[in-house]
């Protein structure tokens, strides 16, 4: 089977057998990635545009990186664009005040998404990026494009900041 | 190494919470407290389950996408033959010399023996030739590179 590293060089020449199977690959792991980041909005347009963006630059993909890390890079780069030109609508942490102790597992996914949401941006994408990417420290930092301690600095804020808001 | 308390919540967090780990929170009681808060943290995230991608989005992609392949694989072809042909250029001077040091030798051995009329149509039909098999070697570049081309695909996709 192809390496991903294979199939985006066969992409950048036109390749489009080797693009299915990229986006077959990568089409769960990614749409979750966005859908995490944007709380499930614009969702599908972010998603083509992240693909778009990828055979565009394929030819300037560098084989000594990981596709992966590079592909989440790209959808990172267009989440954060997004969140600007939303300005994104701020969670009032009272809100979260408000979520209901029990409740329908429906409920429960909104709380997790609004608890994800009252997180501060570079926060949020450690969280997604170690706890729901199972990335290492290292791959998170390459993504993020900072230090590895600071990754391990935003994800032990955050983690407070979520206990400090579940414990409410 | 020892490991910290800081370094104890993310462990759990991330529920790679080693030998070590555990050995720590078994001593420290505000970590094995924190571990319970964490738990509870974990517990709320693991709720928030995305839905899988709708049926029809990576062939909509893929459709979006048409035009910019098509652009990549002419782009692509268009380098392959820039770079075969610079390389055959690059050999032809070479080549030219070579042909017209033969071409020279063989003309003076023929009109030592031939009269000197039969000698020069020998040696230029020899040379027209040469020089119509280098003309379609040079135009066969780009046929070979797009095969490559596709070997190359084929290589990939078994």
């Amino acid at each position: 089977m192809a390496t991903d590293e294979e199939l985006i060089a066969a992409v950048a020449r036109g390749d489009e057998v080797a693009f299915a199977a990229l986006t077959r690959r990568w089409e769960r792991p990614l749409f979750q990635f966005i859908h995490r980041h944007t709380g499930g909005r614009d969702v599908e347009d972010l998603y083509q545009e992240t693909w778009l963006r990828v055979v565009r630059a394929g030819r300037r993909f560098d084989p000594a990186r990981r596709f992966s890390t590079w592909l989440f890079q790209i959808a990172l780069n267009l989440c954060r664009d997004w969140h600007r030109a939303q300005r994104a609508d701020p969670v009032d942490p009272d809100d979260l005040d408000r979520m209901p102790a029990g409740g329908s597992s429906p409920d429960r996914a909104v709380d997790a998404r609004r608890l994800l949401a009252a997180l501060p941006e570079p926060q949020r994408e450690a969280v997604i990026l170690r706890y729901f990417h199972d990335l290492r420290e290292d791959e998170a930092a390459e993504i993020l494009g900072c230090p590895r301690g600071t990754v391990k600095s935003r994800l032990h804020h955050g983690l407070r900041k979520l206990m400090e808001i579940a414990r409410r | 190494m020892t490991p910290g308390c800081d370094d104890v919540l993310a462990a759990c967090f991330l529920d790679e919470a080693d030998a070590a780990v555990e050995a720590h929170v078994a001593t420290c009681a505000r970590c094995a407290a924190e571990r319970e808060r964490v738990g509870s943290v974990r517990a709320l995230l693991a709720a928030a389950t995305v839905p899988p991608p709708p049926p029809g989005l990576s062939a909509a992609v893929r459709r979006a996408a048409g035009p910019l392949l098509a652009a990549n694989a002419r782009r692509a072809s268009r380098v392959l033959v820039a770079r075969a042909l610079a390389v055959a250029l690059l050999v032809l001077p070479v080549v030219l010399l070579a042909d017209l040091r033969v071409g020279t030798l063989v003309y003076g051995a023929l009109t030592a023996l031939l009269p000197r009329a039969l000698g020069l149509y020998v040696v230029s039909s020899w040379a027209v030739t040469v020089t119509g098999l280098l003309a379609l070697t040079y135009a066969a570049i780009p046929i070979f590179a797009e095969r490559q081309a596709a070997a190359l695909s084929r290589t990939i996709h078994g």
